[in-house]
């Protein structure tokens, strides 16, 4: 992980409000970079947690103890929009002496915002990175990319390890939590359980998380494919996507 | 000389597409042997060995096509450290998978025990009980409690087997009939014990390499 002692910058997890996340950049600095802790930033394993956590829970925790000091302040998803344990993690944190503001998403503040690149015909890496900037920039785009029909579907959150997405095809939409968070909708577990009928949809979940009772309900209904993964995806996860995505 | 091979973690089935003579050697002969190389080739030890790599799923998938007739059916291939299945409707995909981490190494587990304790799975009678087998791991030391507590190693091996084709039937999703892929199709003992839940129609060992001759210029 690259950092300098000196730099500063806010880290948030989840989809925190857009206000709280306003707030914390009026207080400690507008110019301060905000880093998303949820994504692997290549932390070594601070073993503050049991082996057996969700992935994504475990690189906010690393990332946070990785940065340190660098860390002016974390914005923490802790309500129904994010999970137990990422309040958890909030929680920990604070008691390990780092600045945490909590953030829970009221249903009064969801958006309904179009769903552009969940229906794009684009790559799936750079169409979920795109979903995903939304959060800190939610500035409409200059320029909306071309919608397409689905040939397949990828339902859940971000991967920890985005190399499993380059197995999907440009027409492949995108449902699950990180369409909830194109909508503006983070805490919406109606549209999160959203899918079309007839398209092939991988149900991805990462190990030990809490999503995977759904994906597993949902990849039965839509006799679609659940797969859990743990840290990284290893040859015999990426060929069963491969070999959904080609027979299916 | 023309040759396909399904590299699987524990047994190597080598097709020799012009004599069609079949090979069927130990993998850690074939890791041997470094200079085996294939024109197609599948299995976990099948990559850097072959001009051309098939992903199993589909190599089974394929093979069920070439091998069965029937619109509808389910087709499981048990393997040494995995179990994979697909499901047709219509001669159609519905559903697929590949377990390989829970009830991992299960396959290569039972060969082991069989072997460790002198078992000919051919006149082994099939246990009415079983032990779960959660992986290859938690099963055998399950299988060296029963010992422990004075059930034979026969017994114990078999309740192991036992276990193995619950998690099978359950992850196929308990049909009243399937087709079974790879080296338990030998295996009298997992046969008749997988028949006291679905209709089993073994295929053999060379499934995956039926698949993989659709790739075959």
């Amino acid at each position: 992980m690259k950092k300098q002692a000196s730099d500063k910058v806010i880290g948030y997890f989840g989809f925190p409000r857009r206000s709280v996340l306003r707030a914390a950049r009026e207080r400690w600095g507008a110019g301060l970079p905000l880093v998303d802790l949820d994504v692997d930033l290549g932390a070594a394993d601070s073993r503050a947690l049991p082996p057996t956590t969700c992935r994504i829970i475990s690189n906010i925790v690393d990332n946070a103890i990785a940065l340190g000091p660098a860390l002016a302040a974390i914005v923490a998803a802790v309500g129904e929009d994010k999970c137990d344990r990422g309040r958890h993690a909030a929680f920990l944190l604070r008691r390990r002496g780092f600045t945490v503001i909590e953030s829970r998403f009221p249903a009064e503040e969801q958006e309904n915002r179009p769903l552009l690149f969940s229906r794009a015909r684009m790559p799936l890496r750079d169409k979920i990175n795109a979903i995903m900037a939304t959060i800190v920039d939610p500035s409409p785009h200059a320029a909306a990319p071309a919608p397409c029909a689905p040939t397949h579907g990828f339902w859940g959150v971000p991967p920890h390890d985005f190399r499993m997405l380059d197995l999907f095809p440009p027409t492949t939409h995108v449902y699950g939590w990180v369409r909830c968070v194109e909508a503006g909708r983070p805490a919406d577990l109606e549209l999160e359980c959203a899918v079309d009928a007839g398209v092939p949809t991988v149900f991805f979940t990462q190990s030990f998380c809490a999503k995977q009772d759904i994906a597993h309900q949902l990849a039965e209904e839509h006799r679609g494919l659940a797969v859990d993964c743990h840290r990284e995806v290893n040859a015999p996860i990426l060929a069963k996507i491969e070999a959904f995505l080609r027979l299916s | 000389m023309r040759r396909i091979a399904d590299c699987g973690s524990t047994w190597t089935k080598i097709l020799d597409l012009e004599s069609n003579a079949l090979e069927i050697i130990t993998t850690k002969e074939l890791v041997r042997r470094r200079d085996d190389f294939f024109e197609i080739a599948t299995g976990h030890c099948g990559r850097g060995r072959c001009a051309t790599y098939r992903n199993e799923l589909i190599a089974l998938a394929e093979g069920g096509l070439s091998l069965v007739d029937e619109g509808d059916f389910s087709l499981v291939d048990v393997g040494g450290r995995d179990i994979k299945f697909v499901r047709f409707r219509g001669r159609k995909v519905e559903k697929l998978d590949w377990n390989l981490a829970c009830g991992s190494t299960t396959g290569a587990t039972l060969e082991l025990l069989g072997s460790y304790y002198d078992i000919d799975f051919a006149a082994l009678p099939p246990s009415d009980k079983w032990v779960n087998v959660t992986c290859g791991v938690f099963g055998m030391e399950r299988v060296l409690e029963q010992i422990s507590l004075g059930t034979t190693p026969e017994e114990s091996v078999a309740l192991f087997l036992h276990g193995l084709v619950r998690n099978v039937i359950d992850f196929l999703g308990r049909p009243d009939r399937f087709y079974l892929s790879g080296g338990f199709c030998e295996n009298r003992c997992f046969v008749r014990t997988a028949e006291r839940y679905a209709r089993v129609v073994p295929l053999g060992r060379t499934v995956l390499l039926e698949g993989l001759k659709k790739g075959v210029a």
